[in-house]
């Protein structure tokens, strides 16, 4: 179960999407993001998905990886689904005791199921089509004005990227522990929720000391090899806008335009949805 | 000898404090005393040691990971107690550890190796030249796309060694890079380590408690508590097998083997460490007509 998160995996591959500026990328997700809180409409909704579809055969990742990002976030799609439809005021058009569904609950709860949705497909795409390095070169070119701010900008992105490499080594760690734990009879998967939860304390601490241990060795390496913070230090692969990226920023901008007139003049109404 | 000198050090010492459980300085405790060590270019030099022993102190000294309390060490030429040389000497003794996750700091191998130029300041056209030759002279550069987490423990080793390449140092040193491989990730990286000892010409300073890994090195040196206890080429440290079994430290099955024959009175050359040369000593002596020795036996 825990080894099924692809969010910031990177996976190998020479499509369009992997060769484009990681700039590019950053600021297409973010606007894809806000496109998707800003533009809520069924129309709408339904030419995100398509161009979403678009992206995702274009970076010629396999949909299998994809999608496995979602299963991570099924249980807090479901909990927001079920908010909304039980706790939106409107027109009651279901009742029993004390529980409602009005129809504008219902219209919430597909609409934030499909936002969730997109949002980690959307995202996902970027971590699986960028390198996590190239992510956070991205950030730190792209952001560096923060700098004047006195934001510590280089060290953050040194912060992601090494978090990114050791989430799947500490995953790794954490099945191997359980698997340890429920040798010797630890239950994991039965009992409520409390119990559950108190289940993972074996489970957690020793996962937080090997942490610090790894932490430790870490920065002794990285000290060994000469790092001492963002001065003074050259990049391997030095971002340079190419045509492709101009072309893209292009696309990007088209897209938000297109979004915006389809949210403002295009209703759709689906029989299903109210 | 008028070979360039890389690591000077002489009578080095070094002192852990213990903290008690106020987190006040309850003892000390030695971890180096009185240490010499000379490496000059090129050479191969094993340092081997149980648990404790004083050997990945020494280790840490070498990359100014650690200062010495006592004693001077001069890595490349540079004084490591002198703060502002700091980097040099990274530069000049690159380090390879233990554990191969917990040193690979990118999530692209190529990327991961060009970690180190990248620190120096390297242009980046150089970066890709250094990257690329580094990798080739591991044999990594087919998985230079890869992700760390796909390689084998081995593997995972080379790439760090060809981080540490990548950085031109004037020696490469090793701590114990094979304690948490299987046996074919150890004889993979051992090769490696010779391979780039004797076609490179690369300086190399390999740390370990496993004796079979040191069969290769121009000189060892067994440390004791803090001391070099022994020190000479694999032959003549190999040949005193009591003291090596009482320092806790076995010797190569092949050594042993002909230690304990030649106990028993077979004319066995002295200084046996692989398998083919005990091999090939035993074929001697048959033909030499000892055959009824080798057989009452």
């Amino acid at each position: 179960m825990l080894k099924e998160i692809t969010l910031g995996q990177y996976y190998p591959g020479n499509s369009i999407l992997h060769r484009l500026d990681p700039r590019v990328k950053l600021v297409g997700t973010l606007v894809f993001i806000i496109s998707l809180f800003a533009f809520g409409s069924t129309s709408a909704y339904i030419a995100a998905g398509l161009v979403l579809a678009v992206v995702i055969t274009l970076s010629a990742v396999p949909l299998k990886f994809i999608l496995r990002g979602l299963k991570m976030i099924f249980f807090l799609m479901l909990i927001t689904a079920l908010c909304n439809l039980f706790l939106t005021p409107g027109d009651v058009i279901f009742k029993v005791w004390k529980l409602q569904i009005t129809a504008q609950g219902v219209r919430m709860a597909i609409h934030m199921a499909v936002r969730l949705t997109y949002l980690i497909l959307g995202s996902s795409i970027m971590t699986l089509t960028t390198t996590p390095n190239q992510l956070t070169d991205g950030m730190e070119t792209g952001l560096g004005w923060m700098r004047v701010l006195h934001v510590p900008v280089h060290e953050i992105a040194m912060m992601m990227s090494i978090a990114l490499r050791f989430i799947p080594i500490l995953m790794d760690e954490a099945n191997r522990i359980m698997n340890a734990q429920t040798a010797r009879g630890a239950d994991f998967t039965s009992g409520g929720l409390i119990r559950r939860a108190r289940a993972l304390i074996p489970l957690l601490v020793p996962l937080f000391v090997s942490a610090f241990r790894r932490a430790n060795d870490l920065a002794l390496a990285m000290e060994s090899r000469g790092y001492h913070g963002g001065e003074g230090r050259t990049r391997m692969n030095p971002l340079v806008y190419q045509r492709r990226d101009h072309i893209a920023y292009g696309i990007i901008a088209l897209y938000l335009v297109m979004i915006f007139l389809i949210w403002k003049y295009v209703e759709i109404s689906l029989p299903f949805l109210p | 000898m008028g070979r360039e000198k890389i690591i000077e050090g002489s009578g080095l010492s070094y002192h852990y404090t213990v903290y008690d459980d106020e987190g006040r300085p309850a003892a000390k405790q030695t971890a180096l005393d009185g240490v010499d060590l000379q490496v000059e270019k090129g050479q191969f030099i094993a340092i081997l040691g149980h648990n404790g022993s004083g050997k990945s102190t020494l280790a840490r000294h070498l990359n100014a990971l650690l200062v010495p309390d006592g004693g001077t060490l001069y890595v490349n030429g540079y004084d490591t107690r002198n703060d502002t040389h700091v980097w040099e000497v990274r530069q000049s003794a690159g380090m390879v550890f233990q554990n191969p996750d917990n040193q690979i700091i990118a999530s692209v191998v190529a990327e991961d190796v060009g970690f180190g130029p990248e620190n120096m300041g390297v242009p980046t056209e150089k970066i890709w030249k250094r990257v690329e030759q580094a990798l080739k002279m591991v044999g990594m550069w087919e998985e230079r796309d890869a992700s760390p987490n796909r390689l084998s423990g081995g593997q995972k080793q080379r790439v760090a060694i060809a981080g540490v390449i990548a950085m031109r140092p004037a020696c490469i040193v090793l701590d114990e890079p094979t304690a948490m491989l299987d046996p074919a990730g150890r004889t993979e990286v051992i090769r490696t380590i010779r391979e780039l000892n004797e076609q490179e010409k690369v300086t190399i300073i390999l740390i370990t408690h496993n004796m079979e890994e040191t069969v290769y090195a121009d000189r060892i040196l067994v440390m004791d508590h803090g001391k070099v206890v022994m020190s000479g080429n694999a032959k003549e440290v190999f040949s005193r097998v009591e003291e090596l079994e009482h320092l806790r430290l076995g010797v190569p099955q092949p050594a042993l083997l002909a230690w304990k024959l030649k106990q028993k009175g077979l004319s066995l050359p002295d200084g046996i460490l692989t398998m083919e040369e005990l091999a090939e000593a035993l074929e001697e002596l048959r033909k030499n007509g000892q055959r009824g020795a080798v057989r009452e036996l």
